[in-house]
């Protein structure tokens, strides 16, 4: 079974004349611990798509299942819960509480779950360190680089060991060196930490990094490519081999 | 750009001989893959630095042994030509571009669809621009930046090209509206380079 | 929950200048309840104080309900009840003496300005009390005349010792006695006290054969057993007397009440404009957050996660800026206390003691400064709550609901100012007081729609002086870009501005009433005034000797003269003021409002009828022609009210007029406690000035004084007091100035980017300070445009409410208006320095980068 998987997701804003399709009929699925970029234009439909499989947004026809169940049937506290606990979300703009620190900032989720602050904030601290800001834990937002932020951003969206992670644009706001990192973080993500991540990005550079790619156009899916498959990496893979033998 | 010249900057470097030569440049360009050059080739452009007096044989073990004995060394004129080599900028090749001319065929002759040859293209790219990646990825910073430098070289062209394929796609239905040239006629006689304006999008520098 | 008081905490200390604006907005509220509520209990125990006798074993006191004397045979009634141990009576007075009693000097007031001259029973006393005097001092005797036993304390104030004589005034001039005995120093608080036997203060305040207190101690500690003897004492003593706690001087306990509900009044107020003042910030907070509240939303925070976020920093603030403001507000108080203490106990004969803090003050302050300021957040917090996750991922929305809602309250607003003025031509007062609210009300519903025009109109007004820069301009658009706030801000300036629109209104209305009463009631050439005007009760008067030997001298046409008695009618204390009604009206004169003065003087005369106040008639809902029954120390008498009249003196206690003769029967008074003097035309004042103060020397309780001397005086004090209540007014808009700062603040930090945008394009830093106070003083202008009006609208609320007791007009108030506008604009301009210098500091790069 797919960790993930749309059916007939429609989303359409406003109404009457000024109605604009956002969604149309998108049928996706993503296995667990895949990678996948979602690109498109801008006013594809990709940033929404992220929205509704979060469940911070409601579809207008269609369903998201996650993990089978089917968010359309969740009030909001059990939406609010779900996100708590089953996804973690990296944004654009980091979004960090900018008067928190970053090991509370990344601790947040957990805090809010209701675990002691000591305990969210030694779980936090791991992933901080892990990813290289062991010694910025006490650090505060503006105190920080962009790609450190977005570091702090991803590890927020781990600390609750969520299966899922979604990330819109998380390397819009940065430089290509801090976008390469954050990407390259993002498949550790998936290859080391085992989680599946889906990602909506317009960089190509960046979409590269993911194990397959969705495009979206007009609020529908228009080709998909298969990376990792057929892709260079497998001749990598008995490269090693060769070398191994 | 040719290979001349850098065998002489790897002589500069210290004497070599023929097969330590081509390791080096192998090296240097990023593998077999990127840049092959064949043994015979280094020979040949060896003696002919020779014969010009740019380099010399400064060890000759065996009389009139194999080449691969011979260990060469920069003279002062091959000193002063690489000085001249590196002193001058570097105008980029325009290389011919397959896909394009793919695609202005299909659209020609109505053999293949365009969207879907985009389509294609694109998915091809991706896979590459992936590979390229995770091959960036697995060198380390701290010994390998010249690798480094020289993959980003090649992500970014991919880059270029997948932006122009986008590009390209959206124009696709104008294109389709507008005459399209005869493609002999108007590309024959006229360099690529000169003939400005007269195709869309222009040629565009591939290094692949 | 821990993590929100974090988050609470995080923020407020990250915008330092805002989060200090509005937690002062709570301490000034609650330091003006807080401090209020200091200072008047302290006056009142200090007051208490003064009434009550020391220790001893007294259980049970027993007071007349008026405060005033009664007959010594009524104590024979307490003989034979059972559980009674002792009992003892006796007559308390306290002894104005004139600042120069001592030493003679006037300019520097003697440390003791009054006495408490107790006249007792020696036997009983001492079985109540231990009097400890060392030898060779003695208590006092039965037969003693002219012997009084003092303290240590004022024994070394005057300088005397024992068997010396001091002389203290009494209704028949000066009284010598002889210290007999000293004893130890006093140490509560309070007048001194000079004791004397019974008969003698009898004879030194003119109330022969009355007494005023009985002092019981009862034999059981059981209280059902103490219970049962108190009842027992007070059917035995009838209704006429009050058992238990000591409580005489109530309309001096009325008229501190007053003052203290004012104060309350303006406190609540204060804390109203906070309370708009922590809503404007707490709707910029969420506004200026929506983006971080939907980042918490959409990392698995409730709702009810992110209202409690917000009510934890509303709750921070409250509490600490109640705290802050109960500690300021316990020194502002005892500040005051300090500061009054002087005139108190020279005017009022009030020794006050250390500032009385009791412990449900605290609560009631800790409770309404975080009361409001929870309330105030409570709309903020649930709009919060309202931000959907996805609003992380947008731009900020704009404010799209509030144009509709907008058009619904100015129609609201324009509805209820409308009722108000058609409650204003009923005349009906109830109608009238419910209009001030509504006006009120309406004025702050309907303001946002007024907002543009009137910003316009500012707008326009500003351009004159800020010609060919543009920045008038800008300040009008960027003021009214958020109606919303400005509207809010306004109201707390409106609140402000309107308290002195109203109150000058009142005044200007009140002193030309007061000066027409003055000339009207204190026309006589020459006055004899006691130190207490108005609190008669404390003052002590002087035998009708006096008077007639004032009516000798030549050259003196006519004496008329106010005796007076404290009565009670249905619980409520009255002043009895006892007039003679041949000579009076030729002297003085009341300012009638209903009723033929001529025919309520000849009734006087005939019978027991009484002329009363405004205040009288309002109190107990009577009306001219009623007759009422009057609690006397003889028992209750029936006068009918013939008409109603008002003096200035006692124009604000309840106060009848009955005949002298009347009050001698009635109450037992003889004594005159003050005196107005006609010459014969033609008579010069010097001629007999001498002749008057030698006379009046024997009686040094009263001040001599011209009578046109006298109403330049009050004139001068009284303006002098208006003067004094502006700049508490002043004082009490404040909180207006709070709120245009954090407002001008929150819109210079809103704007950051653009404010850089503007200095990037070539706006100099002075342009951009300009622009700002540019904006204040729009923001003023329209806080004080609606100020004024509303207070107008109050003013004539005020004075028509006053014209219940008083009758007077309503005058336009110009100079309330100018305070107003000065006031308004001045804070605007003050309001802005802060801010003006922020928007012109910043970096210009710095705040195109800002976010």
């Amino acid at each position: 079974m797919s960790l993930i998987q749309t059916e007939n997701l429609t989303k359409i804003y406003g109404a009457g004349e000024a109605a604009v399709t956002a969604l149309d009929h998108v049928n996706i699925a993503v296995n667990e611990g895949e990678f996948v970029a979602v690109m498109g234009p801008s006013g594809c439909g990709k940033s929404t798509l992220l929205h509704l499989i979060g469940g911070l947004d409601r579809p207008n026809e269609g369903n998201v299942r996650i993990e089978g169940v089917a968010l359309a049937e969740m009030d909001d506290d059990a939406l609010t819960k779900l996100r708590r606990q089953k996804i973690g979300f990296v944004f654009q703009f980091f979004n960090l509480i900018p008067v928190l620190t970053a090991v509370e900032n990344a601790a947040l989720p957990v805090t809010l779950d209701g675990v002691k602050p000591s305990e969210a904030k030694k779980r936090a601290a791991e992933w901080l360190t892990r990813f290289g800001l062991g010694d910025r834990l006490a650090a505060r937002p503006d105190q920080l680089s962009g790609g450190q932020q977005q570091r702090v951003a991803v590890a927020r969206a781990l600390v609750s060991e969520p299966a899922l992670i979604l990330a819109d644009e998380p390397t819009g706001n940065l430089d290509t060196r801090s976008g390469d990192e954050i990407a390259s973080l993002l498949r550790d993500v998936t290859k080391k930490y085992g989680r599946t991540v889906v990602m909506v990005t317009h960089d190509p550079r960046i979409a590269a990094y993911a194990d397959r790619i969705i495009f979206l156009k007009d609020g529908k899916v228009v080709d998909e490519t298969n990376l990792e498959r057929k892709g260079a990496a497998d001749q990598i893979a008995s490269k090693m081999k060769e070398i191994g033998d | 750009m040719s290979v001349r010249h850098a065998i002489l900057g790897l002589l500069a470097q210290k004497p070599r001989h023929g097969y330590e030569l081509r390791a080096a440049f192998e090296a240097v360009v990023g593998g077999e893959e990127a840049w092959e050059v064949k043994p015979a080739q280094i020979y040949t452009t060896l003696e002919r630095l020779e014969e010009a007096g740019l380099v010399t044989c400064v060890s000759d073990l065996g009389e009139g042994a194999e080449p691969a004995r011979r260990i060469y060394a920069l003279a002062e004129p091959g000193r002063q030509a690489l000085s001249e080599w590196l002193a001058e900028g570097v105008t980029p090749t325009h290389q011919r571009d397959e896909f394009f001319v793919k695609l202005i065929v299909a659209l020609a002759s109505g053999e293949s669809d365009p969207a879907h040859l985009i389509q294609t293209q694109r998915g091809r790219l991706y896979q590459e621009l992936h590979d390229l990646t995770t091959r960036r990825e697995a060198c380390n910073p701290q010994t390998e930046m010249a690798q480094i430098l020289l993959l980003d070289k090649a992500i970014m062209h991919l880059e270029a090209d997948l932006r122009w394929l986008d590009i390209a796609e959206q124009r696709l239905e104008e294109v389709r509206r507008q005459p399209l040239p005869e493609p002999e006629l108007r590309r024959r006689g006229r360099p690529p380079k000169g003939d400005k304006g007269s195709t869309y999008p222009p040629p565009v520098p591939v290094n692949s | 929950m821990n993590f929100q008081l974090t988050l609470a905490w995080r923020y407020l200390t990250g915008r330092v200048l805002r989060t200090t604006l509005t937690t002062f907005a709570v301490i000034f509220g609650v330091l003006v309840i807080f401090g209020m509520n200091i200072v008047l209990p302290t006056m009142m125990e200090g007051f208490k104080a003064n009434m009550m006798a020391a220790g001893g074993v007294v259980d049970v006191t027993v007071t007349h309900v008026s405060g005033g004397g009664f007959p010594a045979e009524v104590a024979r009634k307490l003989d034979g009840i059972p559980g009674l141990s002792a009992y003892a009576v006796s007559l308390e007075r306290t002894v104005n003496l004139p600042p120069d009693f001592v030493d003679g000097d006037p300019a520097r007031p003697d440390r003791v300005s009054a006495v408490n001259l107790v006249g007792l029973d020696p036997e009983a006393a001492r079985s109540l009390q231990v009097y400890l005097i060392d030898e060779p001092g003695r208590f006092l005797q039965a037969n003693d005349t002219n012997a009084a036993v003092i303290s240590e304390s004022l024994a070394d104030a005057w300088g005397v010792g024992l068997g010396d004589t001091i002389s203290l005034p009494s209704v028949s001039g000066l009284t010598d006695l002889t210290i007999v005995g000293i004893l130890p120093p006093r140490t509560l608080p309070g007048n001194e006290e000079v004791l004397v036997p019974l008969a003698q203060s009898q004879a030194m305040t003119g109330q022969e054969g009355q007494i005023n207190t009985i002092r019981i101690a009862l034999t059981s500690v059981d209280e059902s057993a103490r219970a049962e003897a108190t009842a027992a004492i007070q059917s035995a003593l009838g209704s006429g007397y009050q058992v238990g706690a000591l409580d005489p001087g109530s309309e001096m306990f009325a008229s501190l009440k007053l003052g203290q509900a004012a104060f309350n009044m303006f406190g609540v107020l204060a804390l109203f404009m906070g309370g708009f003042i922590i809503f404007n910030t707490f709707r910029t907070v969420v506004a200026e957050r929506r983006r971080d509240i939907g980042m918490l939303r959409a990392l698995g925070a409730t709702r009810r996660t992110i209202t409690g976020a917000i009510l934890t920093e509303g709750l921070v603030q409250g509490v600490f800026g109640s705290l802050i403001g109960i500690v300021l507000g316990y020194l502002f108080g005892a500040f005051v206390v300090r500061l009054s203490a002087e005139p108190m106990k020279s005017f009022l004969n009030i020794n006050m003691g250390s500032p009385v803090v009791s412990p449900a003050l605290v609560v009631t302050s800790l409770l309404m400064g975080v009361g409001v300021t929870l309330l105030s957040t409570l709309l903020p917090a649930r709009s919060a709550s309202r931000v959907t996750p996805m609003d992380a991922l947008r731009p900020s929305l704009a404010e799209v609901e509030y144009k509709r809602r907008a058009g619904a309250s100015f129609i609201s607003g324009v509805v209820m100012i409308g009722i108000a003025l058609l409650g204003l031509v009923s005349g009906n007062m109830g109608l009238i007081a419910l209009g001030g609210l509504l006006f009120l009300g309406g004025l702050i519903l309907a303001a946002p729609m007024l907002l543009r025009p009137i910003a316009w109109a500012f707008g326009r007004l500003l351009a004159w002086f800020y010609a060919r820069q543009g920045i008038a301009d800008l300040a009008q658009g960027n003021l009214t870009r958020q109606p919303g706030r400005v509207t809010v801000t306004a109201s707390a300036t409106l609140i402000g501005l309107a308290i002195i629109v109203a109150l000058g209104g009142m005044t200007t209305s009140l002193t030309g009433m007061m000066d027409d009463i003055l000339h009207k009631t204190l026309g006589s050439d020459y006055l004899f005034i006691p130190p207490s005007v108005a609190v008669w009760n404390s003052d002590l008067g002087a035998s009708p000797d006096f008077a007639a030997r004032l009516g000798e001298v030549e050259g003196v046409e006519a004496v008329a003269s106010l005796r007076f008695a404290a009565g009670a009618i249905n619980g409520q204390a009255v002043s009895v003021l006892g007039l003679d009604p041949q000579t009076f009206p030729q002297v003085a004169g009341l300012d009638f409002t209903e009723g033929d003065e001529a025919e309520a003087y000849a009734a006087l005369a005939s019978g027991r009828n009484m002329i009363v106040n405004g205040a009288f008639l309002a109190t107990l809902g009577v009306k001219v022609g009623d007759t009422v029954e009057v609690t006397t120390p003889e028992g209750p008498r029936s006068y009918t009210i013939v008409a109603e009249a008002v003096d200035l003196l006692n124009a604000k206690v309840v106060t009848a007029y009955i005949s002298q003769a009347n009050l001698a029967a009635d109450f037992g008074r003889t004594d005159d406690v003050f005196i107005m003097l006609n010459l014969k035309p033609g008579v010069a004042l010097e001629d007999v000035e001498a002749q008057i103060k030698a006379i009046a020397a024997d009686y040094p309780q009263f001040t001599v004084m011209a009578g046109k001397k006298y109403i330049d005086d009050m004139m001068q004090y009284m303006n002098a007091v208006w003067a004094v209540m502006f700049l508490l007014l002043i004082f009490l808009a404040i909180p207006s100035l709070i709120a245009m700062m954090n407002t001008l603040a929150i819109n210079v930090i809103e704007r950051t980017r653009e404010i850089g945008m503007v200095r990037a394009v070539g706006a100099t830093r002075k342009q951009v300070r300009r622009l700002v106070v540019a904006e204040a003083l729009l923001l003023a202008a329209v806080g004080t445009a609606f100020g004024i009006l509303a207070g107008l609208y109050l003013g004539y609320v005020i004075v028509a409410g006053i014209g219940v007791m008083f009758p007077m007009t309503y005058e336009f108030p110009l100079a309330g208006v100018l305070a107003a506008i000065a006031v308004g604009l001045l804070f605007g301009a003050l309001a802005a320095v802060i801010p003006a210098r922020q928007a012109a500091r910043l970096q210009v790069v710095e705040a195109l980068r800002y976010e």
